[in-house]
């Protein structure tokens, strides 16, 4: 066997997006970070979680709207309403399964990935450069009925077919 | 590399890019049924302690260090109470398994060596360090490094060649 085949053969650890969005967010610890599984397969759950114009508002009730303003590969340019009004800009990276924004006011990541047959895990961070631990707090209760309604919105979309 | 260090996620996600498959190989190598798990926990740790790096050309060896340690630990710690190869015993392997009913299965062959063993193997034949390099990573003497690789390296030559 030559090298390139043993190479090719090489037992290899398998990385999927939630683990590294975990690594991500151990280096942020002002980050609120969450985990789920839903009860949907993969492809459903990214249909609303990886929606970011359509999908993200109906899960979570501080986004109003967002908007792509630029797209250039994975790379995203975004807007979205601001926690006062105002507008957010953000920069973002985003493939199947995996999506990080940043803003000069906070950060934030989404990433799922498939567990057994129709399950998937979702995991999610949000945080800001400011608030630090009081907003680890308060992100950190929100999401969890972000996640608990993008699960319910999941299931139901795969109940119904897909 | 400095923007990840001062905390940006989008050049965090595109480090992880870089680090994530060659930290996956590594720990599949040595943690073999364990390698997910040592691969998560040594990406959180490169991650978490990434802001610490003073220089950041030395990330690859101060990383290859944390995974290195974490795969060698995770793959000991399932090890304790199994039977292993002995370093002596290893000369045997080969015989043991020139069965041509068996298909080659480099994670059957690595699986009879000790962890520290397929560490080494790891580190010469798949990251290309020196004996001492190697020797230094591990914190043993380079007289270990030699004798150990080489009765790997035999015990892989008679599985392949059988």
């Amino acid at each position: 066997m030559s090298a390139p085949q043993q190479l090719a053969r090489w037992p290899s650890a398998r990385i999927d997006e939630v683990a590294r969005l975990r690594a991500i967010a151990a280096a942020r610890p002002h980050l609120a970070y969450l985990e789920r599984t839903i009860d949907a397969p993969l492809e459903v759950v990214w249909s609303i979680f990886g929606d970011l114009e359509n999908g993200v508002p109906r899960f979570d009730h501080y986004v109003r709207w967002i908007r792509i303003t630029e797209r250039d590969g994975e790379r995203l340019k975004l807007e979205s309403n601001g926690p006062f009004g105002g507008r957010m800009r953000f920069d973002a990276i985003y493939r199947p399964g995996w999506c990080v924004m940043r803003s000069w006011q906070g950060e934030v990541g989404m990433a799922a990935s498939a567990r057994g047959p129709g399950q998937t895990r979702v995991a999610h961070f949000e945080g800001s450069r400011f608030l630090g631990a009081v907003g680890r707090w308060k992100f950190g209760r929100s999401m969890q009925g972000e996640l608990a309604t993008l699960a319910r919105l999941c299931e139901e979309k795969s109940r119904a077919g897909g | 590399m400095l923007a990840a260090q001062r905390g940006d996620v989008l050049a965090m996600s595109l480090l992880l890019d870089r680090l994530a498959p060659w930290v996956a190989r590594i720990c599949g190598g040595i943690a073999l049924e364990q390698a997910d798990d040592a691969a998560q926990e040594a990406l959180v740790q490169v991650f978490r302690d990434l802001r610490t790096l003073r220089e950041p050309a030395a990330l690859r060896g101060w990383a290859r260090r944390i995974t290195v340690r974490e795969a060698v630990r995770h793959a000991q710690r399932a090890r304790s109470g199994a039977a292993h190869a002995s370093d002596e015993a290893i000369e045997d392997i080969g015989s043991e398994l020139r069965d041509p009913a068996l298909a080659p299965d480099l994670r059957a062959v690595l699986a009879l060596l000790a962890p520290e063993q397929r560490a080494i193997l790891v580190l010469r034949d798949l990251e290309g360090l020196s004996e001492e390099e190697a020797a230094e990573q591990l914190g043993v003497a380079k007289g270990t490094v030699k004798s150990r690789l080489s009765r790997a390296r035999e015990a892989f030559a008679k599985r392949w060649d059988s």
